[in-house]
């Protein structure tokens, strides 16, 4: 006869082939999603990719490019239906490219490491932004001109951001009271001694509209500049269907070249989409996007090019800060230059 | 149920020790078993479900993070607690005087089960700052109400021929209170008190997540974002198994507590119910 305690776990060892087939689902849910060239669409001329791209964050201006690719007919014209897919703040790029529910997704560099340290086989492909938006934002009767001559605030970051950790190693942060970053401008208006976290072309603009006085310094000029909104895929996509991402980054890159030249059109439809970002901080936003764009070096025909230098200084800082294991990744595999237009090689 | 023969108590005392422990023990070790050959047997990417020897790597290697976000967490989640457990007795002490101040306050007490605290949250920065008050202010809210509730049944749902007995023998309301209701109420209070336990952890955990600092002091739920936003998904266990340990403590803490101020009035205790 059973005891109560061995019955009890008679009932629970009735559970764990449960739990076993509940992992297996989510392992096999990756070989279920639809092969990328399906026989009908291989025979019929007219034939239709569909993929899905995967933003980082709700539709803005550093999204531009992407939608400008959609609205101007660049992925149609090349065989892809593209359905961009608006991100927020658990957004989950890098795990849903690499679970294959998305073809595509929008990240930064820095991700892509900590993804990849992580297990995360996602690849970078193409590079839009060559100098990283990355702001502290400060109030300009604080006379803080520099991140090195932070002190005596109180700093709001996310816990864990790759610049944060950076940041916090680099410069002393005298008397600095770090504080979670909480999502908007609304204690930074009311604290003259507050400091916060933002995108250049975004926070700073919401600040001052509400009559605040902000000083945006650039954490890139620390040196810690990984490229932004880049474009990844898993290598799985590119291994099986190198083609598809060829037509994707061509896409893309007369996209972002013409968003940077005519904006209107595309930012008509992200405030549609978005209504909370407004058409003055969107044309604001482009303004603030072209220099981070198009740089002395990467003139706009290079459009979303990157170097090794760049990834293996980025890794190196992650793991000054950290933030990865020492040779926890391999910078060299976590992008690709290979589908860019010749120009950007 | 003599303590005559020493040997035979000892051996009880074992037996009763390996009835309580043995079980979860058992339980753990299955877990960990399954755990450990599916991340084995299949190739699972460590972000999505790392295997069991990374967790306890993640966490040897971050022993005295880990051991430092526990300790902080634990201070905010104990504080919290103890401070819902005596302004919730009061409170319940106020309702169980009047139906008319427990009608009028009653809707504002389960205002505060309901009340997001993300909502909220910039609220409480902008009165009490970011930091450990912020933090118990979280904790409290989240962990008040149980308390509330279940002490304030206790009180009011004394027998009446008993509240008249008092009555009859000239007993003060003050002595009708003390003597009578929370007596009476302990059971209640204490099944209150199990379940803000947990809550006040989760309150902590949520306050460090919305109002909580991180520089110089880490909590379990700093550590917890923290490993989130770099996908160090075994860090993120090791934080997640560590805040679970501290909820079963004072859980813990609080049933035994709980089941020995019992035994003085009734013969029930709640041990067979709870474990």
């Amino acid at each position: 006869m059973m005891t109560p305690v061995t019955k009890r776990f008679f009932s629970l060892s009735l559970l764990l082939p449960l739990a076993v087939a509940l992992i297996g689902c989510s392992d096999s849910s990756t070989n279920t999603s639809p092969p990328p060239n399906d026989v009908s669409a291989a025979n019929s001329p007219a034939s239709v990719e569909k993929i899905q791209l995967q933003l980082n964050w709700f539709p803005e201006a550093e999204h531009g490019g992407f939608y400008a690719a959609d609205l101007n007919g660049h992925y149609t014209a090349a065989g892809v239906e593209v359905t961009i897919l608006p991100g927020g703040p658990n957004a989950a790029v890098i795990q849903k490219v690499d679970q294959g529910d998305v073809e595509f997704a929008v990240a930064s560099a820095d991700q892509v490491l900590t993804g990849r340290a992580g297990g995360a086989k996602v690849v970078a492909v193409f590079a839009p932004l060559q100098m990283s938006p990355r702001c502290i934002m400060v109030h300009e009767k604080s006379g803080i001109k520099s991140l090195a001559e932070l002190k005596g605030v109180t700093l709001a970051m996310s816990p864990g951001a790759a610049y944060a950790e950076f940041l916090k190693k680099k410069v002393p942060l005298t008397d600095v009271k770090i504080v979670p970053y909480p999502g908007n401008v609304t204690q930074f208006l009311l604290d003259d001694n507050y400091a916060q976290q933002g995108y250049v072309f975004s926070e700073p603009f919401d600040a001052k509209k509400e009559g605040g006085d902000p000083v945006a310094l650039m954490v890139s000029d620390l040196g810690f500049n990984p490229y932004t909104s880049i474009l990844i895929t898993s290598e799985k996509t590119i291994k099986e269907n190198p083609e598809l991402v060829r037509k994707v980054v061509a896409a893309v890159t007369k996209g972002w070249q013409e968003y940077l030249d005519q904006p209107e059109a595309t930012n008509k439809r992200l405030n549609e989409l978005n209504p909370a970002m407004g058409l003055d901080v969107l044309e604001y936003g482009v303004e603030a996007l072209k220099p981070l764009c198009v740089t002395e070096e990467i003139d706009i025909s290079k459009m979303g090019a990157m170097t090794p230098q760049r990834w293996n200084d980025l890794a190196a800082q992650l793991i000054e800060a950290e933030v990865i294991d020492s040779g926890s990744v391999k910078p060299e595999e976590a992008f690709t230059t290979e589908f860019l237009p010749t120009s950007a090689k | 149920m003599s303590s005559s023969r020493p040997n035979a108590s000892a051996a009880k005392l074992f037996s009763r020790g390996v009835n309580w422990i043995g079980p979860p023990i058992l339980l753990f070790i299955i877990v960990v078993g399954v755990w450990f050959v599916v991340t084995h047997l299949h190739e699972i990417p460590k972000y999505l479900l790392p295997r069991p020897e990374q967790v306890f790597e993640a966490a040897w290697n971050q022993k005295g993070m880990l051991a430092g976000a526990l300790w902080l967490t634990a201070q905010e989640s104990l504080c919290g607690f103890g401070l819902s457990l005596v302004i919730g007795v009061v409170i319940a002490f106020a309702f169980s005087q009047s139906v008319f101040i427990r009608r009028s306050c009653y809707p504002y007490a389960i205002f505060l089960q309901t009340v997001p605290i993300v909502a909220i949250a910039p609220l409480i920065i902008t009165w009490f700052g970011n930091g450990f008050k912020s933090i118990l202010l979280v904790s409290i809210i989240l962990s008040l109400f149980p308390i509330i509730t279940n002490t304030t049944t206790g009180l009011i749902s004394v027998d009446a021929n008993l509240v008249n007995l008092f009555r009859l023998y000239n007993a003060s309301r003050w002595q009708i209170l003390l003597k009578l209701r929370f007596p009476h109420a302990l059971p209640y209070l204490i099944t209150g008190a199990k379940i803000s336990s947990g809550l006040s952890v989760i309150g902590a955990i949520v306050g460090e997540f919305l109002v909580g600092y991180s520089q110089t002091e880490i909590g379990l739920g700093y550590l917890i974002l923290q490993s989130s936003a770099q996908l160090k998904t075994a860090q993120l266990f090791a934080a997640v198994i560590a805040s679970a340990v501290l909820g079963i403590a004072i859980f813990g803490t609080v049933n035994a507590l709980g089941n020995r101020l019992i035994a003085n009035w009734t013969d029930t205790p709640s041990d067979n119910v709870n474990g």
